[in-house]
């Protein structure tokens, strides 16, 4: 019974007996319920605003730059890359005293006198345009670091400066092939050549995530619910031989030097493909300060400048009578003979430099570039046979190199023409072509009669090497049979034989080719001052593998000589052939040179 | 009765500090979970930063390559550091027809495959030391 009410006792003081137990109980019930009546308002009532807010403070889009694929030469050497730059800054809000020491460090690191950089930290304060006075938060230090120099800059751990990135495109060969890459400007817009052309490869595709920032600024990466990743963009492989292009802006640049023409163009070509295995102009210029250079300087002038081409184009009525059977190469014109009656009209030849004693070859005719000739050649073609036949080597028309703004040339109908024309047209007068048309009518009877497309972009590859497309040899049309071909470059071998370009023979090799002069028109007149000197050739002439043009415009030779294209040309294709054969391993034809003998071989040949 | 109200109450309360305490755990376990998950995202994106970090690198690493390959680099190292290198002429050319193993090959054995010894004219001859001279 004591038990029982001791029971009682203890139940009647239990635990929820206590006051203050109900109490806490009481507040803790509050507690909730206010924290529930808090949520209710977040949640419900001032949900819109409020997230809202969160949006604007938190959620953040970030573009994922994509990298610009890379140009490369034939080999995989790099002719533009990009690579990120760091343009450096300082908040002067956050600048420490305890890091002054190293200033100075920072300084040199950067490139940038002591004083300016300090000028620059004090500079705390700065006056809008609304006369307000207002904090400095960003202060420019230097417009572009390397990422070595950024992480050297980092490690000084100056409170305050710190840099952007941003991808800046980088050409590592400077004036290498300029004409043929282009350049892509500040503003991340392709100019011109290949980085113009194939711009749709090589720009890639930025990537972007949605993510949420906290009070800093700093990424949450664990609130990223969508991501794109970046696309970089495709490798571009050029045709270009990088030691090909050197050799040959070498050569343009002596010939600037020496003879300083008004322009120049080189262009080396494979014979059976048509690729382009170098291209150059003079003057060229740096694409890393493509902001020096005027835009003439920048214009691609082997494909949208127009010149006479002069002799060069006689192989065209040449390849064109023998291809329709009017002539044979043996079949003889006299030359000596100042004009002719044609279609009952006295028709006046262009005077040659040379009087002949006896009627002319058609092989000779070539070797000894008789405008005479030619001329006869053209005639026995007819108006618009020699029309036909030029279109059919490509004058007049583009010739669809993918680079620049290529010219079409001027080629007029046969109805627009004087009664002079069919003299001057089969010598390479009155007709205009570009220095690349005038490349590929020769590189028509190299390849054996097909007249190819210049290409210049041999594939394209993803970011892993792997092979995206392929450009392959593409033929624009037959335009000679291949024997007929093969006889055009017998008589051409004539040429570097016995007739105007006997300097561009070389030792071993069947050189075939053609100079060219042709007077420049200054103020409607042909000048017997300026003229543009030329020489398109190709090599070996029994099994071609390089074409190769010269072409020299208004070249100052000394004492006043005119600018044939004997004069400057030719040597200057011997030259660029001789190193040609010894870096691309091309065999002799004729017959071996003298074998040297070395005295560390011993006779152990 | 009032004694049954207030175990009921009793009651309620300890199961509400058991529930709270429950819940408690199962957040602290969420907030665990999501640190967790935050951390986990920060080391992702810190990777990604040093891979990103590393190809920028590579890409400046390769751009300065590439310039120092240049010809015009080359060539004016060349100069500076007066190697005396310059381009072969033909005349330094030697063209080789056959197989360039096989010639190497008898070049560099030349000796041992003389005429003698290949028609065992001369046997091989070994100079030995004499004994006594040392």
């Amino acid at each position: 019974m004591t038990l029982d009410r001791a029971d009682e006792q203890f139940m009647s003081k239990g635990f929820a007996s206590s006051f203050r137990l109900v109490l806490l109980a009481t507040a803790v019930l509050v507690c909730f319920a206010s924290i529930g009546v808090r949520l209710v308002h977040l949640h419900v009532l001032d949900r819109e605003r409020l997230v809202s807010y969160v949006d604007q403070a938190r959620r953040s889009v970030i573009t994922e730059q994509a990298r610009r694929g890379d140009i490369l030469d034939i080999k995989g050497d790099v002719l533009a890359t990009s690579r990120t730059v760091i343009q450096l800054g300082v908040d002067p809000q956050m600048l420490r005293e305890q890091d002054r020491e190293d200033w100075p460090e920072l300084a040199r690191l950067i490139g940038l006198p002591l004083e300016q950089l300090i000028a620059t930290f004090n500079r705390v304060e700065r006056v809008d345009d609304s006369g307000r006075v207002r904090l400095v938060r960003w202060a420019k230090l230097v417009d572009e670091i390397e990422e070595s120099t950024y992480a050297a800059v980092l490690e000084l751990g100056i409170k305050g400066v710190y840099g952007n990135r941003s991808y800046r495109r980088t050409y590592p060969r400077n004036q290498l092939a300029a004409h043929l890459i282009g350049f892509v400007n500040r503003e991340n817009a392709p100019s011109g050549g290949v980085e113009g052309f194939a711009d749709f490869y090589l720009r890639g595709q930025d990537g972007w995530r949605q993510s949420e920032r906290d009070g800093l600024r700093r990424e949450l990466a664990q609130f990223r619910n969508r991501q794109v990743p970046a696309n970089d963009g495709f490798s571009v492989v050029l045709s270009i031989d990088s030691v090909v292009q050197h050799l040959i802006e070498t050569e343009l640049a002596y010939i600037g030097d020496t003879y300083t023409p008004a322009k120049a163009s080189i262009i080396v070509s494979d014979a059976d493909t048509g690729f382009i295995l170098g291209l150059a102009n003079y003057p060229t210029y740096n694409l890393n300060e493509y902001g020096r250079a005027s835009l003439d300087v920048q214009r691609n002038t082997a494909v949208t400048d127009l010149l006479d081409p002069g002799s060069t184009f006689k192989i065209v009525p040449t390849a064109a009578a023998l291809e329709r059977g009017l002539v044979t190469a043996e079949s003889r014109f006299n030359c000596s003979i100042p004009a002719m009656e044609w279609r009952g009209r006295l028709r006046k030849f262009m005077p040659d430099d040379h009087v002949y004693d006896h009627p002319l070859t058609v092989a000779e005719i070539i070797s000894h570039s008789s405008n005479i000739g030619a001329a006869q050649l053209g005639m026995k073609l007819g108006e618009k046979g020699m029309y036909s036949a030029a279109r059919q080597f490509g004058f007049g028309e583009p010739s669809g190199f993918p680079l620049g703004y290529e010219s079409r040339g001027l080629l007029n109908p046969p109805e627009k023409w004087s009664a002079l024309e069919i003299t001057r047209i089969p010598a390479g007068y009155s007709i205009s072509a570009t220095p690349m048309q005038i490349h590929y009518a020769m590189a028509a009877i190299a390849s054996g009669g097909e007249l190819l497309r210049p290409q210049i972009i041999k594939e394209v590859r993803d970011d892993t090497g792997n092979t995206i497309y392929r450009f392959e040899r593409t033929a624009r049309r037959r335009v000679l049979q291949t024997p007929v071909a093969e006889e055009m470059a017998r008589m051409l071998v004539g040429v570097t034989e016995e007739g105007t370009a006997k300097a561009a023979a070389i030792a071993g090799y069947e050189v075939a080719g053609k100079t060219g002069t042709a007077q420049k028109l200054v103020d409607g007149r042909y000048s017997n001052r300026n003229h543009v000197g030329s020489f398109v050739g190709f090599f070996p002439a029994s099994g071609p593998e390089l074409v190769i043009t010269v072409i020299v415009d208004d070249a100052r030779l000394p004492g006043r000589r005119v600018n044939y294209g004997s004069a400057v040309a030719v040597p200057a294709f011997k030259r660029v052939a001789e190193q040609l054969i010894s870096y691309l391993d091309i065999k002799p034809t004729v017959a071996p040179p003298a074998r040297p003998r070395f005295a560390m071989e011993g006779n152990r040949w | 009765m009032k004694k049954s109200a207030s175990a009921f109450v009793s009651e309620f309360l300890v199961y509400l500090l058991v529930l709270t305490g429950f819940n408690g755990s199962v957040w602290l376990g969420t907030v665990w979970l999501r640190h967790q998950i935050s951390e986990t995202a920060q080391f992702t994106k810190q990777t990604e930063s040093q891979l990103v970090a590393v190809e920028r690198r590579l890409a400046e690493t390769t751009a300065r390559l590439a310039s120092e390959l240049s010809p015009e680099t080359l060539q004016a190292k060349n100069h500076d550091m007066q190697l005396g290198l310059v381009r072969p002429a033909e005349l330094h050319i030697v063209r080789v027809e056959e197989s360039p193993e096989q010639r190497l090959a008898a070049k560099r054995n030349f000796d041992i495959f003389t005429e003698e010894v290949s028609t065992g004219e001369s046997a091989v001859q070994f100079s030995f030391h004499d004994p006594g001279s040392r």
